[in-house]
């Protein structure tokens, strides 16, 4: 095998699968280091994204790229309203009831998404996208937009973060709560923007992969650990580790098809997440410790 | 003199025991005041009274008179009075100018002002501004956290034990800032561990013992009055 056929068929899938994952890790982490628990409807969460993006799609004809804004919104208000549903009223009891009511969300997320849009495997356009050769280098354009994607608005989020008030008091929440009550930053709204932002990038995160692969119900189930192994990875509550996790671990995956049967790819995932946690349990650029 | 804070017969604690009972205390306009006592004296906790972070049974606590008994920590913030922990009273990750911007937080408009009193409180702190105030030496810390707290002007600073753990030179720096900080126009309640050093650069002084109020006076009368000396200074 040569580098071409290393570079085509194994990085560069695991560049995109990583920046999918990454995508949904960004939000894992964020809810991590704000509400300080473990958000298992993530996953179900990107699927319902997905399937909303399809249902502009295939509703309105508008073309993909214009229904993932659509979707975005649409994500994080539903997260929002999850929020203020469920997990608001938990907020003062053990963290594993909320770890336990999320693991119900995804299943509800799940039955609402199989009776709107059924069971079969359904596709964002139909035919077959030919890659262009870019120096022996074989990308389709959907594989550019989805790094790019994922670039500009880890980004932007990396900008609001750092420079805007609300973004900072964020961070003020997710390093000192205590402290951050004391100065008056309103919690309130620091939940309801972490949700905004955190709904709106599952939503990216189940596009992406729906126009890489195939939409299916469980789709966004099956990145639930992988995006859990990026967060760690990275170190929870690190934004940059999140999506540096992410890449690791789409990568890892693409190319531990050389070595283990293919069927055994989502078991890299696990076996990263279990590696990390023995080892330096505050992940690669060192986020908070569980 | 119209005290700015008064504290009267306040009884109270957390959860179901009451650790304060019967304590009164004042602070007046651009006082220094020192709480002091021995271990378990509930010192900290009658500071933490007046940020209504306990849970108050009896007695009452007027402010600039607005009685704010039972008032929630962030009307509390906004009335005045801002609060200044012992431990964890910094944003580690954050820089040390972003530190004072949360502190001005509830702030509307322009914080050029409050950040001037500031750096000028603090000229350490504006040569480094954006440094990570994780990285900070203890005292360091201590003037990001007091900056934190100044920065929505309050009347009324609280600060616990803030020389804790520090060495003495940086004792006597965190004095004299607190006179600094007086000096325009802010009166100080504090908690302190060290009680010789701190009676003797506070206006007033009180002597809790048991959760109860045992003495009052002028930082040197205490200092001068023998119970005191023989129940915690060490003679």
């Amino acid at each position: 095998m040569d580098l071409f056929e290393l570079v085509n068929f194994y990085v560069v899938p695991g560049i995109v699968l990583g920046s999918i994952y990454a995508l949904g890790a960004v939000g894992i982490t964020l809810i991590f280091a704000i509400l300080r628990y473990a958000h298992l409807a993530h996953g179900d969460l990107a699927t319902l994204g997905a399937f909303i993006a399809l249902a502009a799609v295939t509703g309105m004809g508008v073309s993909p790229y214009v229904a993932l804004p659509i979707a975005v919104l649409g994500t994080a208000a539903v997260a929002v309203g999850i929020d203020k549903v469920f997990y608001e009223h938990l907020r003062e009891r053990p963290k594993i009831v909320t770890v336990m009511a999320s693991l119900g969300i995804a299943l509800m997320i799940r039955a609402v998404v199989q009776v709107v849009w059924g069971v079969d495997t359904q596709t964002y356009s139909r035919g077959i996208v030919r890659p262009e050769d870019y120096f022996g280098i074989r990308i389709r354009d959907r594989e550019i937009y989805t790094l790019l994607a994922m670039v500009v608005l880890v980004g932007v989020l990396q900008l609001f973060l750092t420079r805007s008030k609300w973004g900072k008091a964020m961070r003020a929440m997710s390093d000192n709560p205590n402290l951050a009550l004391l100065s008056g930053i309103d919690n309130k709204k620091v939940v309801m923007l972490t949700w905004v932002i955190a709904g709106g990038l599952c939503a990216a995160s189940g596009f992406f992969l729906g126009i890489n692969t195939e939409l299916k119900a469980m789709m966004g189930w099956h990145m639930l650990l992988p995006m859990f192994a990026a967060a760690i990875l990275g170190g929870v509550g690190r934004v940059e580790g999140a999506v540096l996790g992410g890449l690791i671990v789409g990568i890892a995956e693409e190319l531990s098809v050389l070595v283990i049967p293919s069927e055994y790819k989502a078991a890299m995932a696990f076996a990263i997440l279990l590696f990390m946690l023995l080892v330096r349990p505050t992940g690669l650029l060192k986020g908070k410790v569980l | 003199m119209s005290a700015l804070l008064s504290m009267e017969n306040l009884t109270g604690g957390y959860g179901e025991a009451d650790i304060l009972q019967n304590v009164s205390l004042t602070v007046a306009q651009e006082e220094i005041v020192v709480i002091v006592g021995p271990n378990g004296a509930g010192k900290s906790t009658a500071m933490k009274s007046v940020f209504g972070l306990l849970t108050i049974r009896g007695g009452k606590m007027l402010f600039d008179e607005d009685d704010i008994t039972g008032w929630a920590p962030n009307r509390i913030v906004q009335r005045g009075i801002c609060y200044v922990p012992q431990v964890d009273n910094i944003f580690r990750e954050m820089s040390i100018h972003e530190n004072l911007e949360m502190g001005g937080f509830l702030k509307t408009g322009d914080l050029s002002a409050a950040y001037d009193r500031v750096y000028t409180l603090f000229p350490d702190l504006k040569e480094r501004r954006r440094t990570m105030a994780g990285s900070l030496s203890g005292g360091q810390r201590q003037m990001v956290a007091m900056g934190r707290a100044l920065m929505l002007d309050p009347k009324l600073l609280l600060l616990d034990e803030p020389t804790a753990g520090l060495s003495p030179k940086y004792m006597e720096q965190i004095f004299q800032i607190c006179r600094d900080v007086r000096d325009t126009g802010v009166a100080i309640l504090l908690v302190e561990q060290h009680a010789k050093q701190a009676l003797a650069f506070a206006d007033r002084g009180y002597v809790l013992a048991a959760g109860k109020n045992r003495h009052e006076g002028t930082g040197a009368d205490l200092l001068a009055d023998r119970e005191v000396a023989e129940m915690f200074l060490g003679g």
